[in-house]
């Protein structure tokens, strides 16, 4: 082809061309604006970041909302189900800067890490200062903190003492009768262990060890209003004492060093073991086929259980705090909340739906849940919870591996306690 | 002209390297936790001070150079043995190259539950064998004394396969010659290894050490789905620590103090390695003059 065509052939175009090409761009801009202006008007969006099982557990109930809904619409995003996994995503997103999420489902012990961050919007403006009336004693803790008001409760949650009902016909009613039994049982060669619990160097075994210390008398942080650690007192060294001496006797297994709570659900659903310390959602796993004592399990509080709630805050710089508000009482409300429990044996955290007799007929642990829920133990409300729980643990795990005594694991404990509430500051 | 055809190189390793780095430095100067609501405030070099009182640092430092000799050491001489093995002529060599590379293959996490029920005590497989040859089943994950030989295990079985492949490349690239040639003036096996394949293999054998030095030190997904760190803080490593003390505990000032403490160990390891190398290089060319 010659040369010379090139210039033609887009001349030839260009003799045709401007009034379709014209038409199409105004048509163009004519459908952007159009789009715009729809987004203006739309509906807005909350979205909201949850462990996975959360998110699956709402999506009906979230679903039918939407449906309601013209002018607000709920978006979950499925996080990962580990608790710690999804600290990880929520801070990584707030570290950003513009985090995508309005709401987040939080475990307790992140309330004042994440308000002292900066990270939450206080609640009591939005939602008036009576939003936790109504709601059982053991769920209204842990959700102000300084002042404010950070989180809704969505579930309760507390550690729970399960026990084998074919083994013996009445559970302990504290803890020196639950290790006599255990061990009479393990003695007697019934079981090959009396009693599992979680001893992995993480979170768990902070919460069985508060379990114990309440059960012996002792306090985390003194009750006084200094709120200084109490890890020395003869109370928590026996507590801790007692922990080790299961290992030491051989009622508890030398395994539960590295036990986490699937890894008891484990031993005592495969019929190992008389006792378990577990949470609530470990009842129904137990129901399940597959489960060696389906049908003989047996589940009560014994003492003040370790508080252990998920609850919804909302992240600052939300573009529609109303809206999200609205989301939040709508979520942990009664209505969802009896959904959540009758499809998913959720605790709520309602005295009305507790006490509901009809809700009774579908959930047979609501009584254990209801007297559970009347007194739980909170473990510190402090920015540094997690380096108070990580001293801990060190120590406990080092005790109940056969290194040192409890005294001076409690001591140490205490001392590095201190430091790091010294370091915080009084307001801390 | 060179420096203008390298320069978008360099701006991508000063982007992803040497700014963060640059950045550390400067948050380690700093306190940023959530008690100062995660704002930055000069502290006059408190992080530092701090590090080098902390008993926990240089503990985890000790663990985690522990972990790291000994898994490096055992994959240096497992990953040899299995190079030599594959660069024979073995029937069926491409399965059998594909099936050794299947643990390196796997991601970490996935590796590392499966290792932690092989461990369990006292379920998992091997406490069966165990059962079955008569012993107690063995804690193997609950002992502060032995169970970082266990994240070790774990470790070797899943990285031998990269440092046998590293150095089958280099195997394959001994002329088949000289192997010829020293086995006709009646070399045995043993001297040909000695004498011919681990001289020129030296190249391959360092590059394998030190990548996976820079891997073993920061060893983080093992040990957290593994252990946890524990029992009793006795399999925690340098890099679990710092991600406490930036995740956990929101304190970024210390934890980039941490990390820079750990690159710093890197960096010595590293040149240290370099070092003896060079002196080996300089020492042995003069003795294989004739």
């Amino acid at each position: 082809m010659p040369a010379g065509a090139q210039p033609n052939l887009i001349g030839s175009r260009r003799q045709r061309g401007p009034a379709p090409l014209a038409a199409l761009a105004a048509l163009l801009v004519l459908v952007l604006w159009a789009g715009v202006g729809l987004a203006g008007t739309g509906p807005v969006e909350v979205s909201v970041l949850m462990p996975a099982p959360f998110a699956d557990a709402t999506a009906p109930l979230v679903s039918r909302f939407n449906r309601e809904h013209r002018d607000l619409q709920i978006a979950v995003t499925r996080g990962p189900l580990d608790t710690e996994a999804l600290s990880d995503l929520a801070i990584s997103s707030l570290l950003l800067g513009d985090t995508p999420y309005d709401l987040l489902l939080m475990d307790v012990t992140w309330t004042p890490k994440y308000a002292a961050a900066g990270w939450l919007e206080p609640l009591e403006p939005l939602l008036g200062s009576d939003a936790l009336n109504g709601m059982a004693p053991g769920a209204r803790l842990g959700n102000a903190f300084a002042g404010h008001l950070w989180r809704l409760p969505l579930v309760a949650d507390m550690g729970l003492l399960y026990w084998r009902t074919d083994l013996m016909p009445t559970p302990p009613g504290n803890l020196g009768e639950l290790e006599a039994m255990a061990s009479e049982l393990q003695g007697r060669g019934v079981v090959p262990w009396g009693y599992v619990w979680q001893g992995r160097q993480y979170e768990g075994l902070s919460c069985v060890f508060l379990e114990v210390l309440r059960g012996f008398g002792g306090h985390w942080l003194s009750t006084g209003n200094d709120h200084l650690p109490d890890l020395d007192s003869e109370e928590a060294v026996a507590a801790a004492d007692w922990l080790a001496g299961l290992v030491r006797s051989g009622v508890t297994p030398a395994a539960v060093a590295n036990v986490s709570e699937a890894d008891s659900l484990q031993i005592f659903g495969a019929g190992q073991a008389a006792f378990m310390r577990n949470w609530p959602y470990a009842w129904a796993e137990l129901q399940k086929p597959g489960s060696a004592v389906a049908g003989h399990v047996g589940v009560i509080s014994l003492g003040a259980g370790t508080q252990g709630s998920w609850g919804l805050s909302m992240l600052r710089g939300s573009d529609h705090p109303q809206q999200a508000a609205e989301v939040m009482r709508w979520f942990t409300g009664e209505v969802s909340s009896r959904e959540l429990a009758e499809r998913y044996g959720y605790t709520p955290i309602w005295e009305s739906l507790l006490n509901d007799p009809r809700l009774e007929e579908q959930l047979p642990l609501l009584p254990v849940l209801r007297q559970a829920l009347e007194s739980t133990a909170l473990r510190p409300l402090t920015p540094v919870y997690a380096q108070l729980s990580d001293v801990l643990q060190r120590q406990l795990s080092a005790l109940i591996t056969g290194e040192g005594s409890a005294r001076t694991a409690m001591a140490e404990a205490q001392r590095q306690s201190e430091l790091i509430l010294q370091a915080a500051g009084p307001k801390r | 002209m060179t420096l203008l055809l390298m320069l978008p190189a360099l701006a991508l390793v000063a982007a992803v390297f040497l700014w963060p780095l640059l950045r550390y430095g400067w948050l380690s100067l700093q306190a940023s936790s959530v008690l100062t609501a995660l704002v930055a405030v000069p502290n006059g070099g408190a992080n530092w001070r701090r590090l080098i009182g902390d008993a926990r640092f240089w503990q985890d430092t000790a663990q985690t150079l522990r972990f790291a000799g000994l898994s490096i050491g055992l994959e240096l001489l497992l990953g040899l043995a299995l190079a030599l093995l594959l660069h024979r002529p073995l029937p069926r060599r491409g399965l059998m190259r594909t099936m050794v590379l299947l643990p390196w293959a796997l991601p970490t996490t996935v590796m590392a539950l499966g290792w932690r029920w092989i461990l369990n005590d006292p379920f998992g497989p091997l406490n069966a064998g165990l059962a079955v040859l008569g012993f107690p089943p063995f804690g193997f994950l609950s002992q502060p004394s032995s169970t970082w030989l266990f994240t070790v295990l774990a470790d070797v079985w899943k990285t031998t396969p990269f440092v046998a492949l590293l150095l089958l490349a280099g195997l394959q690239g001994i002329p088949g010659e000289l192997e010829e040639a020293l086995r006709l003036e009646g070399a045995n096996g043993w001297q040909r290894l000695v004498r011919l394949t681990l001289p020129l293999l030296a190249p391959y054998l360092l590059l394998a050490a030190l990548f996976r030095l820079a891997q073993a030190l920061g060893v983080f997904d093992l040990i957290q789905v593994l252990t946890g760190g524990g029992p009793a803080s006795s399999t925690e490593s340098l890099a679990v620590y710092a991600y406490l003390n930036a995740m956990r505990f929101l304190d970024f000032g210390y934890a980039a103090t941490v990390m820079l403490g750990m690159f710093a160990l890197l960096l010595a390891l590293c040149a240290l390695v370099l070092l003896v190398q060079a002196l080996r290089r300089r020492s042995g060319a003069a003795g294989l003059v004739p």
